[in-house]
């Protein structure tokens, strides 16, 4: 595993830096619900990818499954595009959102206070 | 087919010669599923700048349509340009590691002595993330096929893949295939498939999920140990 994680690791702490501002951010990438995708499997998408905690990784999983979506990462545009590309990859339905359009931004708070 | 467990070489799990076939056989066939619908050209290798250069064709398919999704819900520019920049990326990478999952489970590490114990499957904790990503494609695209399009249709078909593991073959002789179809499996009427390819399909899907899941659980299981070790 260590291979892998090492490769995360830039992105682990670029991440939590994003989510510590996430006020200021004004984009965010959504995680949405399928029927598909094990829980296990979108936890540890969360924990490797994004270098959560397992405790903020399954919280933001079963904010997933039950709300149908969640918000798990904020931060510039551009830094949102690769998020989600990195959703694509793992097979998780991703969109990125302004967080201050619609009711994105109400959700995005919530997912970057967790 | 048996679960995966960590093993010092990797993650090991033995699956039997029809298992490996038919997934092997999926995963090739997704593989050409989303090279078609995405506009690549045969022989794109990932990394080779192709992002900038291929011209990113929208999935009609609404299976590859699932694993190349729209990246805005509500903005139809925003997600046109991500597609234009992102999707031969993504869709290379995705039959880069469907063909490398396929190959491997052609190929299994360890031959039985005994054809009914499976091939042992040894997957390196380096590649591990690409596997199940594989299984993951794989079984969006038969999600798709078997019309599953909330949770409760996941479990009734698990629910009717185990009960038929036991079960006769004989109904699909005699009754009208319109019997078999449960009411609260709307899903898989939609999508018209007889009982018995539901049957196959649904087979494939749930161990497909039961090989994924079994390998993400070692493979979290690791990740946590190795960010507590640190």
């Amino acid at each position: 595993m260590a291979a892998a994680t090492e490769v995360e690791s830039e992105t682990q702490s670029d991440t939590r830096a994003d989510a510590a501002t996430a006020v200021a951010d004004p984009w965010v990438t959504i995680v949405w619900n399928d029927p598909v995708n094990l829980m296990s499997y979108v936890s540890y998408v969360f924990e490797s990818y994004f270098g959560y905690p397992p405790a903020k990784a399954q919280k933001l999983m079963l904010q997933v499954h039950h709300d149908g979506r969640a918000v798990v990462s904020s931060g510039p545009r551009e830094r949102m595009e690769v998020d989600v590309q990195a959703m694509h990859g793992f097979g998780l339905w991703a969109t990125l959102r302004q967080s201050g359009s619609s009711d994105g931004g109400a959700t995005g708070l919530d997912g970057g206070a967790a | 087919m048996t679960p995966f467990r960590s093993a010092p070489a990797g993650y090991v799990a033995r699956w039997d010669d029809v298992e490996r076939e038919v997934l092997g056989r999926v995963a090739r066939d997704v593989a050409e599923l989303v090279r078609a619908e995405s506009g690549l050209e045969p022989g794109i290798e990932v990394g080779d700048g192709v992002a900038f250069t291929g011209v990113a064709r929208v999935p009609q398919d609404p299976a590859v349509q699932r694993l190349l999704p729209d990246a805005h819900d509500e903005d139809a520019d925003v997600a046109a340009e991500f597609r234009h920049l992102t999707q031969t990326d993504l869709a290379a990478g995705k039959v880069a590691r469907l063909v490398t999952f396929a190959d491997a489970i052609d190929s299994p590490d360890v031959l039985p002595d005994d054809p009914r114990d499976g091939a042992e499957l040894v997957v390196p904790r380096e590649s591990a993330q690409e596997f199940a990503g594989a299984l993951t494609d794989v079984r969006l695209v038969l999600a798709e096929r078997l019309g599953l399009v909330d949770d409760a249709d996941v479990e009734t078909l698990h629910d009717d893949v185990l009960a038929g593991l036991d079960a006769d073959e004989d109904d699909d002789l005699d009754e009208p295939e319109e019997a078999d179809a449960p009411d609260e499996y709307a899903g898989w009427e939609r999508v018209g498939l007889t009982g018995s390819e539901r049957r196959y399909w649904g087979g494939v899907f749930v161990a497909a999920g039961f090989a994924q899941e079994s390998l993400v659980d070692e493979m979290l299981a690791d990740l946590r140990a190795g960010r507590a070790g640190a």
